[in-house]
């Protein structure tokens, strides 16, 4: 006999709920497809920059100094993904999409609904699912990376799991925004639209509106692909990965508030703002960590060993005052080469644009127009150039402190690597879609417990 | 949350509900037991509202309006569902029957819906505890062969073996096993879904149309099925436009017209409502819509 009291919820266990995810994932045309076009994208990036690479290289043979700036992280690793960056971009909102946008159209979401599982619990199995699909689709890339080692290329571990690292974060981040777009969408075509008005409205931020002053300059930020600069640059920022991970949550919550049928719109249009706000807060705690660490081998994103180790010493702050204009490109050089390194090496550091927002047109006549003043100790010294190598010996004068010898052995030699890249083209343009045509066949085939069911 | 019933207001007043029958001593003293106020003019020494088996009102629908801008779908729809038996929400198309389901199980927002489960007021958010709800005109996961989302429910409310196979018995299902839902026809497609319904443990199952794509040989297999399943002590309401199939199955009926209750009760009851005393379900249901 039955009970009738009440069926306990939320213990219902949990592989049967991601079983299903992979499965619903596997067996739609979306991925395969991705992964089918991915193949011939990523293989001719890769053939390309190893190309170049490989030019670079002949001449950096015949110079030792040309070969110290050829890194496989900007020559092959980069150029490669980015054709990666690229599908996911343009073809794995698709495929997040069908996650919920298939069960949303089947109407198998309302039976979903009625399972055993809080609502937060089924958007995380579906980023679960998301985040296997990102896995699959990175196939073609890590095929890369591997034929590139098989070449006698140089991979460095840090820089190359860092850089994987932040396309796995892109990728979740794109795939968040698709489950939310799909939980707001009645169907997949509108869900795609609104995702698509996310990840192509970032280029349109990046074509448009960067390197602009002022409030642009803030809409810009916004853009997606700000992403995976940094992690391009060889750096793991805590405070972007902490953003970024807030802003995946922040949409499958948006996605877990809209999900439920049966909730009145007022609440969710409530229970969302909460989230936004919510998000927004820690977003803004996100901005203000500027721990980061540099894990190319070249130490590109910071100065010499010697100088680190002695500007880490400097116990009081130093102040910099920059009179430039933030779209200038001597700003964007001074950033680059020596105010983002202080900022790391130096606990205590505070830079600020003198006169707030100046514009190139407007200080035009301004004679401290391109200064930095440096501040440290009581004592100041005025700049205009953006180099480490004057800035540098500036602020061991104001600190009272030697130059330091530079420590012998520290030099990044460089890997450069003349090969032939033209064999890895077959790989991508006939073995992997082979494999993958047949890795499409193995999941469309029946289970095995069909046998033990009937 | 720790899984279980949070009764939000334990000391309800007893709900307003039109067409609530008479409450019979045994269930009045196990509503006492439960700490329910009863009114005392409501309690008769009658048999004929239902006997003690199916005495227990399990679902008390007090008030269900749902209202799409100027177009009332629903107006105060109230009713009783007692433990173990089957009943029929009989209408015609439009009539309301797949908006109140849908409300009840509490996947559709409402204006109003106060429902009692036990006799304890239930959120729509926590319907699902004891409502399943099998809707009409799903294919659900439809690249899947039908053992894979069989398997699936069946894990989730971890079903042995031997009830996973007793599912597809008594449904039919065997022939199909092995091909994916999108390939089934309507016939097995409705079969799949009742399958998925009976794997499910809630003691109440609100299936929409569940006859629908079923010739008369099948509507009485399926029948059969539910009867079987009721007899386990499982409550049914089926939402049912064909009045001969209704009929056919049904203990009890909610006659809905134009998203208002028009009649509830047997046959036997709908009859002496209607004086009527040998007309059929059709003959009723157009003397009182």
């Amino acid at each position: 006999m039955r009970s009738h009291e009440a069926f306990r919820v939320h213990d219902a266990p949990l592989r049967p709920l991601l079983t299903k995810e992979l499965w619903e994932i596997l067996s739609g045309r979306a991925l395969w497809t991705m992964l089918l076009l991915m193949c011939p994208l990523v293989g001719y990036s890769f053939f390309q920059a190893v190309s170049l690479f490989g030019e670079a290289s002949a001449a950096g043979q015949q110079s030792p100094v040309l070969a110290n700036s050829l890194s496989p992280l900007d020559g092959v690793m980069v150029p490669t993904l980015g054709a990666s960056y690229v599908a996911v971009t343009l073809l794995f909102p698709f495929v997040a999409i069908r996650v919920l946008g298939q069960e949303k159209e089947s109407g198998a979401l309302r039976l979903l609904i009625q399972l055993p599982y809080r609502a937060s619990t089924l958007i995380a199995a579906k980023l679960v699912a998301v985040l296997a699909a990102w896995v699959l689709s990175s196939v073609p890339a890590f095929s890369a990376l591997a034929i590139w080692r098989l070449l006698g290329g140089h991979l460095s571990a840090p820089e190359t799991l860092n850089l994987l690292f932040g396309h796995l974060l892109y990728g979740l981040l794109v795939g968040a925004i698709a489950l939310f777009a799909a939980s707001i969408s009645e169907s997949a075509a509108t869900a795609a639209i609104v995702t698509l008005a996310f990840t192509i409205g970032s280029w349109v931020l990046d074509f448009t509106v960067a390197g602009h002053p002022g409030l642009l300059e803030w809409i810009a930020r916004l853009s997606l692909t700000q992403v995976l600069r940094t992690f391009e640059q060889g750096l793991l920022s805590l405070g972007l990965v902490m953003g970024i991970g807030t802003a995946v949550c922040g949409f499958a919550a948006l996605a877990t508030v809209w999900l439920p049928p049966g909730v009145h719109v007022r609440t969710k249009l409530f229970r969302s703002l909460v989230c936004v706000l919510a998000a927004a807060i820690v977003l803004g705690l996100a901005t203000q960590i500027r721990f980061s660490v540099d894990v190319t081998e070249d130490q590109r994103n910071s100065f010499p060993v010697a100088d680190q180790r002695a500007l880490a010493k400097f116990a009081e702050p130093l102040v910099v005052t920059v009179h430039l204009a933030p779209e200038d490109p001597r700003y964007a050089d001074l950033q680059r080469n020596v105010l983002a390194k202080l900022e790391r090496v130096l606990p205590n550091v505070s830079v600020r644009l003198a006169g707030g927002r100046q514009s190139l047109a407007t200080n035009a006549g301004d004679d401290s127009y391109g200064e930095v003043e440096y501040a440290y100790g009581g004592r100041s010294d005025v700049s205009r150039s953006s180099s480490p190598r004057e800035i540098l010996p500036l602020l061991y004068g104001l600190a009272r402190v030697a130059l330091p010898a530079p420590i012998p052995g520290a030099d990044y030699p460089g890997y450069p690597l003349v090969t032939n890249g033209r064999p890895a083209l077959l790989w991508f343009f006939f073995g992997l879609p082979l494999f993958i045509v047949l890795a499409w066949w193995r999941s469309r085939r029946l289970p095995d417990s069909i046998n033990a069911l009937s | 949350m720790d899984g279980t019933f949070d009764w939000l207001s334990p000391n309800l007043p007893p709900p307003r509900n039109r067409y609530r029958e008479p409450v019979s001593p045994p269930l009045a003293m196990m509503a006492h037991q439960r700490g329910i106020a009863v009114d005392p003019g409501d309690v008769v020494s009658t048999a004929s509202a239902c006997d003690e088996a199916q005495g227990q009102i399990l679902l008390r629908v007090d008030s269900i309006t749902k209202q799409y801008t100027d177009l009332v779908v629903l107006a105060d729809v109230g009713f009783d569902v007692h433990a173990g038996e089957i009943v029929g929400i009989i209408g015609p198309n439009g009539a309301g029957k797949t908006t109140l389901l849908e409300a009840l199980a509490g996947i559709l927002p409402a204006e109003t819906n106060d429902v009692y489960w036990l006799g304890r007021s239930i959120l729509p958010s926590r319907r699902r505890e004891a409502i399943f709800y099998l809707p009409d005109g799903v294919r659900p996961y439809q690249d899947q062969p039908v053992t894979r989302v069989l398997s699936f429910f069946a894990d989730v409310y971890r079903r042995s073996a031997e009830e996973i196979a007793g599912t597809i018995q008594s449904v039919g299902l065997t022939p199909v096993l092995h091909k994916r839902v999108h390939s089934l026809s309507k016939g097995y497609g409705r079969r799949l879904m009742l399958a998925l319904g009976l794997l499910t443990p809630q003691p109440l199952l609100l299936m929409d149309e569940p006859f629908d794509g079923f010739d008369l040989r099948q509507v009485r297999e399926m029948a059969k099925v539910l009867r079987d399943e009721a007899a386990k002590s499982r409550t049914l309401v089926l939402a049912i436009h064909q009045l001969m199939d209704a009929e056919r199955i049904c203990d009890r009926f909610i006659l809905l017209a134009d998203g208002r209750v028009r009649g509830v009760g047997t046959l036997n009851d709908l009859r002496a409502r209607t004086g009527n005393p040998i007309g059929n379900l059709e003959d009723i249901f157009l003397a009182l819509t």
